[in-house]
């Protein structure tokens, strides 16, 4: 009953409504005239009908050459015509439902843009302008002022705005009344305040325009008056901010091992051009180096460079290397578990200011660590007759500290002209002290028989202090014509290593007939300091002489000189005693000259190039027992070689990508391998120089094939890889039949060859929930080797299948799991009876559960099986680590997580190796179970990382 | 002095604006993707991989160049594709093939053909022009040369808040991307408040040659905008879920 007079009463009501307006169509015409304040028709203006209700655009004509136009047919409604014409402000008026079916507003009246608004705002300053009614908006970012400015400065900049000595401020000609800050006013109502007081470098808009006065606004009552009024806008400051995270953790004594801790933290404070970060790390869990995370945010924005090579090549990259030039001046990136038992602490800075013209970074970083290694190795050295076993106990503990330094400043001169200036260096500080028990075996071929026929101790106690640096500046100039390009460089390096080692050594010969020869005591003092200098320059230039094919032309100039004094005293009881034989003085001077040229062509993803290279090569060394000797011996050797190039790269159609190339690889003999100089370090395995050696040539040929598509997510990826040698250096080896001591000599080896290949194949078995992934690696290589003056040739067939499935069914658990076998097919000819095959298998599943409350599950296994049967090797290593943490608070900053480290207390080191004439198997004492419960506080908060994320 | 040379030139203008027949011509754009931004929408990343992202991204995105685009038009018709036939690096000495992407429109036939390559597939899009709801600001700016109105819009499968700026005086409906249906040519897009910006480097006015609006005839899954539209919403639930950002393999 209620219901039905409700309705009827707005039956009535509506009735009532529509009887007001009964003449109301529902559908007219809406026309007028577009012209300006003097009535001159504003000819093609654009007229547009948008609706009242959210402006949408409704319909949209142009004006006649008379300015006139007409929308026909429009429903009633409530409407907004909006006229626009360049110059003009745009006209707005509001259409109320139409009484008429033809509604002529008549002459529509546009007022100009101030020219001078128009002019300065619009097309010099490109800053958008914002016209509402009689709000002006200016961009504040158009207008130009050097830091440090206030407010003022900025406004006195601004077109139609003047600012008087006292800071009066006119707008339009009229006095602002006014200053608001983000529409609230500014301590009060001095206008002066503000501009005064607020840096230019925070306001992002300043809006003009005719507020209500305070009378008006308090009683609501319009009193037509109007004042100027400015309105700054201040900047966003999402660009600007911290973040930073701690955790810290320890776990009790356990397992006879001491209590274990770990510490890490970092803090990263940035705006617009700067970032800086500090980052420290201290533990004795093993965890040596920043992960590959902690590293981005320590560099930041200069994390990754590119272009920054100085030694121009063939666009793929590659560049003649030392053999012994393995300098680490980097910030090191280590992942996972070392082995052995490390203490270890780290800590640096970093800093970088980018501009658009300047790009600087500057890093400080410092690392330490402690390493205890103990461990057993056996190996297995085959004879042309018979075989020996090596046993080998060691115990060694190690320490080395770095002070590392980057520096990067990149330098835009103009558009076409850039600088790129780079220095690393680094401080190093290491000694060690090692101790060394070996029993050598005489092993009768068939029956395996073992008697002992050599015994080993050691202990060495050594330090070392190293500097390296290295300085490049890289100039590169682009021209107007597209593709022409010219690259200069030049580069200095620097490395000293003083060394000195305290050598203790007894060595026992069991299966000698000499009394006199049975016991041979080594007691040397051996210090060796060195320096190198090298000097670099390089020359790249790039024509683009047709169509799609450019020239590439490049030189390198390269000068090295390397000094090594080396002094070798015997301790003997009347005193230390110059060992001639041993200590050696010697300076080598490299030069390298290289000119290289290639055709490249490029278009529509295929990008071919060939190319030819020169190398002139010259050493020129002096050696002699001692600094002060008149009796130096001479090396002057030259090389000339030919170095040809070919790549390609294929970007076919479908996401399949075709690569492949061609090219040498020479390698420089080392200086070390050059001189006959005798390094006894371990008397059972002594080192000597080759003065003859020849420069090792290695030829490449690399074919790859990829394919991705990106609907069904099916990868497919196939690599071949193959190599041959032209004298190789190869270290062969001489074994004195009786007293079992192994002299390895560099010399060259004409044959050695390598056919590596990689496959794989991905898909998904349902849909974003199950992923599975196929993979293979076949190797083979034969390797040649000097064994007792008799070539022998090692040959390795390497099968290894793998397989991983991803299981992500639900947002509350993930499995992820992964199986490899391998088997290893040994063979070698001077001895077929030692054939033999290892087998490397390897099985892991990491589990994460969600529970409820934030709390996470997490566990994992790792199963290793590594066999030999021929020596009944068999190991197998479950290695099961599980954690449960919580995430805490409802912002989630922080996290309580307790761990356990190989739970089935298995964890130890293993590896096995089939090399020129030997087996391996070593086993090295690491870290085994411990328990820790640590605390995360992360100010960006904590996310459980169920999921492995793909990619960014 | 001054002020009467801005004069004469400020009338110049407004001649040449009155009289000329601008309906005819070739807008090149540039398009720049900021990844920074579109990987801080990744729902799945956690906000230190996001500040991480960006501020390794910072120099690199200011040294981005983009990509050339170009868009033909005249009263009834549009065209927009690449602007060079190939991918390739600034200096031009490294080179990559293009994902197909051709865009034909014509307003008088309320029709659109678009040939796009996505997903590991050709598509050929056929359906009427389906102009989005346009609303119109209040803000003029200048374009490469040309005064512009400000329009926006949403992509409602994207999410994405799309604003252009039309320009006044070339009365046609065309513009980049996927979106027409304005007063005048689009001469800037900003997509999702800048997170990829289309914006006009040049415009001539020019008559078309019957090449510049030639679709090429190539084979392709036929789909209407219905089907596109669940296409795209699909993936993006889909990446979303396997933590994997969609747009690697979406056009933004």
């Amino acid at each position: 009953m209620k219901h039905i007079c409700l309705l009827a009463v707005l039956c009535l009501i509506t009735s009532v409504l529509y009887a007001q307006n009964p003449a109301g169509p529902t559908r007219f015409t809406l026309q007028g005239r577009a012209v300006d304040t003097l009535a001159a028709p504003l000819a093609e203006s654009t007229v547009m009908l948008l609706s009242a209700k959210d402006s949408s655009l409704v319909n949209f004509t142009r004006a006649s050459s008379n300015g006139s136009f007409a929308f026909k047919n429009i429903k009633s409604g409530n409407y907004v015509l909006k006229i626009s014409f360049v110059g003009f402000i745009p006209y707005n008026e509001v259409i109320k439902p139409a009484t008429d079916a033809v509604m002529d507003l008549g002459d529509l009246k546009m007022k100009p843009i101030t020219r001078e608004l128009f002019e300065v705002v619009v097309r010099t300053a490109k800053a958008p302008l914002t016209i509402r009614g009689d709000t002006i908006e200016y961009n504040a970012s158009s207008f130009k002022v050097p830091p440090g400015s206030t407010v003022e400065d900025l406004l006195k900049k601004l077109p139609g705005v003047q600012v008087d000595q006292d800071g009066n401020i006119r707008a339009q000609g009229q006095e602002v009344k006014k200053v608001t800050v983000d529409g609230k006013s500014f301590f009060g109502n001095d206008p002066k305040l503000a501009t005064k007081n607020l840096q230019a470098m925070a306001v992002s808009k300043v809006q003009v325009y005719n507020d209500k006065t305070e009378q008006a606004k308090l009683t609501g009552v319009e009193d037509g008056k109007k004042e100027k009024t400015v309105n700054l806008e201040l900047k966003e400051e999402f660009k600007k901010g911290g973040f930073g995270k701690v955790t810290a953790g320890g776990g009790p004594a356990s397992n006879g091992l001491s209590a274990r801790a770990e510490i890490k933290g970092n803090y990263n404070k940035f705006d617009a051009k700067k970032q800086f970060s500090v980052i420290g790390l201290g533990n004795n869990t093993n965890q040596q180096g920043l992960s590959f995370n902690d590293y981005q945010d320590f560099r930041g924005s200069n994390s990754f460079n590119w272009n920054d090579n100085a030694d121009f090549g063939f666009s793929s990259g590659r560049f003649l290397s030392f053999g012994d030039n393995d300098e680490t001046l980097g910030i090191p990136i280590a992942g996972g578990n070392g082995q052995g038992f490390s203490n270890n602490a780290a800590g640096g800075a970093n800093y970088n200011y980018d501009t658009k013209k300047t790009k600087l970074s500057t890093s400080y970083y410092y690392n330490q660590t402690r390493l205890e290694l103990n461990s057993l190795q056996n190996t297995r050295t085959f004879l042309t007759n018979g075989s020996f076993r090596t046993a080998d106990t060691s115990n060694q503990v190690n320490f080395n500290g770095n002070h590392r330094v980057n520096i990067r400043l990149e330098k835009q001169l103009d558009s076409m002209n850039t600088v790129v200036f780079i220095n690393n260096s680094r401080l190093n500080n290491g000694n060690a002290s090692i101790s060394n028990f070996q029993n050598l075996y005489r092993t009768d071929g068939a029956s395996l028989a073992e008697a002992l026929s050599t015994r080993n101790s050691t202990n060495n106690i050594s330090t070392s202090r190293q500097f390296g640096s290295a300085n490049s500046l890289i100039y590169r100039l682009k021209f107007k014509k597209k593709g022409r390009s010219f690259a200069a460089s030049a580069t200095y390096q620097i490395n000293t290593n003083d060394g000195n080692l305290n050598l203790r050594a007894m060595n026992q010969f069991f299966q000698v007939t000499s009394a006199n020869d049975q016991i041979r005591l080594i007691r040397q003092d051996q210090a060796t300091n060195s320096l190198r200098n090298e000097y670099k320059a390089s020359l790249l230039y790039v024509e683009p002489f047709a169509k799609k094919f450019y020239w590439e032309t490049f030189y390198n100039f390269d000068l090295r000189f390397d000094e090594v004094d080396r002094a070798v005293l015997n301790l003997a009881d009347t005193g230390p005693v110059r060992n001639d034989s041993l200590s050696r003085y010697y300076k080598n001077n490299y030069t390298i000259n290289r000119l290289g040229s290639s055709i490249r062509y490029s278009f529509k993803g295929l990008n071919l190039s060939a190319g030819l290279a020169g190398q002139y090569f010259t050493l020129n060394g002096e050696y002699a027992p001692e600094k002060q000797s008149t009796n130096y011996q001479f090396i002057d050797r030259s090389y000339t070689t030919l170095i040809p190039n070919v790549s390609l790269n294929y970007d076919l159609k479908n996401n399949k990508y075709l690569y492949g190339g061609y090219d040498k690889n020479v390698r420089i003999p080392s200086s070390r391998d050059l001189q006959p100089i005798i390094n006894n370090t371990n008397p059972l395995y002594i080192n000597k120089g080759n003065p003859n050696l020849l420069p090792e040539f290695q030829h490449n040929v690399n074919l790859g094939f990829y394919y991705f598509n990106p609907g069904s997510f099916i990868n497919l990826g196939l690599n071949v890889n193959s190599s041959y040698y032209v004298n190789q250096i190869v270290y062969s080896r001489d074994i004195d039949p009786t007293t079992l001591v192994t002299t390895t000599t560099p010399e060259n080896i004409t044959g050695g060859k390598n056919l590596d290949s990689y496959f794989n194949f991905g898909f998904p078995l349902k849909k974003t929930k199950a992923n599975l992934n196929l993979n293979s690696q076949l190797n083979f290589g034969q390797n040649l080797t000097n064994i007792n003056r008799i070539l022998n040739q090692t040959n390795n067939q390497n099968y290894t299948f793998g397989t991983r499935l991803d299981l992500t069914p639900t947002e509350w658990l993930t499995f992820y799991a992964n199986a490899s076998i391998g088997r290893t097919n040994t063979s070698y000819s001077i001895n077929q009876s030692q054939n033999q095959t290892l087998i490397n298998n390897n099985f892991s599943g990491d589990l994460t559960l969600k529970l409820p409350g934030t709390i996470y599950l997490n566990s994992s296994l790792n199963y290793r099986i590594n066999k030999n049967d021929k020596f009944n090797f068999d190991q197998r290593i479950p290695i099961w680590n599980a954690s449960v943490y919580h995430i805490l608070g409802k912002a989630q900053k922080a996290e309580v997580r307790l761990s356990a480290f190989d739970l089935l207390n298995r964890n130890v080191q293993i590896t096995q190796y089939a090399g020129q004439n030997y087996v391996q198997e070593s086993s090295v004492q690491t870290l085994a179970r411990y328990f820790m419960l640590s605390f995360t506080y992360n100010m960006r908060g904590v996310t459980a990382s169920m999921r492995r994320n793909n990619n960014f | 002095m001054c002020m009467k040379k801005l004069f004469i030139l400020f009338g110049l203008l407004l001649s040449i604006a009155a009289n000329a027949q601008n309906t005819e011509g070739v807008v090149n754009f540039t398009r720049k993707e900021y990844w920074s931004r579109i990987i801080n929408r990744m729902t799945y990343l956690s906000q230190e991989e996001k500040d991480r992202s960006a501020q390794i991204r910072k120099n690199w995105e200011e040294d981005n160049k983009g990509e050339k685009m170009k868009l033909s038009f005249n009263e009834n018709e549009s065209m927009y594709t690449y602007g060079s036939e190939q991918g390739e690096t600034d200096d031009g000495q490294y080179s990559w093939r293009h994902d197909e992407y051709k865009l034909y429109r014509n307003f008088e036939k309320d029709q659109k053909i678009d040939i796009i390559q996505m997903l590991g597939k050709t598509y050929i899009v056929e359906d009427s022009l389906h102009t989005p709801t346009w609303k119109i600001g209040d803000q003029i700016k200048e374009v490469a040369g040309y005064i512009c109105m400000k329009a926006e819009t949403e992509d409602p499968i994207k999410k994405q808040k799309i604003t252009a700026w039309f320009a006044q005086d070339i009365p046609v409906s065309a513009g980049p991307e996927r979106y027409n249906g304005l007063p005048g040519v689009i001469l800037e897009l900003s997509l999702n408040d800048g997170d990829v910006i289309i914006e006009a480097t040049k415009v001539t006015l020019r008559k078309l040659t019957p090449d510049d609006l030639k679709m090429p005839k190539l084979k392709g899954k036929k789909i209407n905008d219905a089907m596109y539209d669940s296409i795209i919403q699909q993936r993006i639930a889909e990446s979303m879920t396997a933590h994997q950002n969609p747009f690697w393999s979406l056009r933004y």
